[in-house]
């Protein structure tokens, strides 16, 4: 979608959604922030590519819902993403931490040192949050750490799971199924329940990770 | 006001109104897989739509209050038993101190309501006490009731016994449903063959089935995606389908973004229905337009609206 014309077209999706298409997370989340001023809409979830706002179809009719949306992007100005500040995350690579490491490794052929140091080696940004609670998507991975979801998701992630796929790195917060590689885990805690802000890590947050097990250069 | 868990049953929590408006920050929905039976329930005792209450997943609990007080049996058709005796579902009950209502087995669907007048307590997280398990918060500790427990009623009502829900108001939980459907965004990842396969099949559910998602079985759908699309928002009654061919059915606790591809949304007026299939039960899914459904949503809700007036906030 980069560099696609101003204003997007929405799309139905669903008898109750509607999905517009953006260039990138950072444009979705500065989209999402705006929709969500402009009222009406019981939902407004920015995705990495897209927004999608769901209405109540039991009050609007779809096509009305569509003019209504497509009137707002043309009129709408987004707002910068504000800095949100840097975080080191510490990880343990590997072994029942990291179950898919190995097999990544494989892969891309690299033994698990280098692919330690390319992911320590980033700087990542906070894309978005999204799937459950504190789960963060990070955007920053090297091209030469991406690889596909798996074909079928785990029943069974431990929270604190750091995972990579496609250009993402996500990191689980929950306990939970889920469709990524595993490559470590962290002790550091995406969702601080039933604190006044539950969420440490913002879209906007630069992280960068940390081994647990690696030497520190002195 | 309290009632004492003797058991707690295979899952029963309490939901009470989805928590809309969050989904941005990776919170889901949550609050009744099948609102309109809650709705339904919370009716006969004198609460809203949507006020706290039980849900009951398979098997039920069993339970013994301390206070009068009135509740009522809405949903999938299970063996309830007042002290030992049959007693009908879709009606208020007037419960007297030391009585013990027990839940059993239900023949079709998965999930029953449990409504007591003025409503269930609960904690209260991100506005509502929809319990979310995966994250063990609302309701009563974010968990499934268990041995032990006791649940607090809010405030006694004014409800009364004897009231009934209408015969015609009583919803059929079918054992095949089959669900109204809208084309998900990835729709045309299918070509012909795997559209008809989608909507002419005879799908499963698997064992892998709570309120999060379901796993189809009984088909499996060749996919053109190469499991790298990026993560787009998901709702309850999308149906996402990674390369693997066996779709999930998103349920109201699901997550709030995926990365498979989004074959097929279930529409509203007929998303209530997926929190009463069961592992193993069977589905179809039928083909329609935005404004068909929507047509078919206001149809549902005027039918409803007469018995429950604010239907609008459960369906």
């Amino acid at each position: 979608m980069s560099g696609a014309a101003w204003p997007p077209g929405a799309a139905p999706c669903g008898d109750d959604q509607l999905r517009v298409p953006v260039a990138d997370a950072a444009q979705a989340q500065a989209l999402a922030s705006t929709l969500r001023t402009s009222g009406g809409w019981l939902d407004v979830v920015p995705g990495l590519e897209c927004v999608v706002v769901r209405y109540d179809t039991a009050v609007i009719d779809p096509p009305v819902a569509l003019a209504r949306l497509q009137s707002l992007l043309e009129d709408l100005s987004l707002p910068a993403v504000p800095d949100a500040g840097r975080v080191e995350i510490p990880v343990r690579y590997g072994g029942d931490a990291g179950p898919d490491l190995a097999i990544l490794c494989r892969r891309l052929g690299i033994p698990k040192s280098e692919l330690i140091r390319r992911h320590t080696g980033a700087t990542f940004r906070v894309a978005m949050h999204g799937f459950t609670p504190g789960f963060a998507y990070l955007e920053g991975l090297p091209d030469t750490l991406q690889v596909p979801r798996l074909a079928a998701p785990r029943q069974t992630v431990a929270a604190g799971s750091v995972a990579i796929a496609g250009q993402w790195c996500g990191l689980y917060a929950l306990n939970g199924p889920g469709g990524w590689p595993l490559i470590g885990h962290t002790p550091f805690e995406l969702f601080a329940r039933g604190q006044p802000d539950p969420f440490p890590l913002k879209p906007g947050t630069m992280v960068v990770f940390r081994d647990i097990d690696g030497v520190v250069p002195s | 006001m309290t009632a004492s868990v003797l058991r707690g049953g295979t899952q029963t929590t309490v939901q009470a109104v989805p928590r809309t408006g969050l989904r941005h920050l990776g919170i889901p929905a949550s609050g009744p897989a099948d609102g309109l039976s809650m709705a339904l329930a919370n009716r006969l005792v004198g609460n809203a739509a949507v006020a706290p209450a039980l849900e009951i997943t398979l098997y039920g609990p069993r339970l013994r209050v301390d206070a009068d007080v009135c509740i009522a049996v809405t949903g999938a058709p299970a063996a309830v038993r007042l002290n030992g005796e049959p007693v009908p579902m879709h009606a208020s009950l007037g419960l007297r101190p030391g009585d013990v209502l027990d839940i059993g087995a239900m023949a079709t669907g998965a999930r029953c309501y449990l409504a007591v007048e003025g409503g269930v307590s609960g904690a209260s997280e991100f506005g509502s006490t929809s319990t979310y398990l995966p994250a063990s918060f609302g309701g009563l500790e974010g968990r499934a009731l268990r041995e032990g427990d006791r649940i607090d009623f809010t405030a006694p009502g004014t409800a009364t016994s004897g009231a009934r829900t209408p015969p015609d108001r009583r919803p059929a939980i079918p054992a095949k449903p089959a669900l109204r459907c809208c084309d998900g965004p990835d729709a045309g990842l299918l070509d012909g063959t795997e559209r008809d396969r989608l909507y002419g099949g005879r799908w499963r559910v698997s064992q892998r089935a709570d309120r999060m998602g379901l796993e189809l079985a009984g088909e499996r759908l060749a996919v053109g995606s190469t499991g790298r699309m990026s993560s787009a928002p998901v709702f309850p009654g999308s149906l996402q389908c990674p390369e693997s061919g066996s779709p999930y059915l998103l349920c109201v606790d699901a997550q709030t973004t995926g990365g498979y591809p989004q074959l097929l949304q279930v529409a509203r007026c007929d998303r209530h229905l997926i929190g009463q299939l069961r592992p193993g039960g069977a589905l179809r899914f039928l083909s329609r337009t935005a404004e068909q459904a929507a047509l078919e949503l206001r149809e549902k809700l005027d039918f409803f609206r007469d018995w429950v007036p604010d239907i609008d906030d459960a369906l």
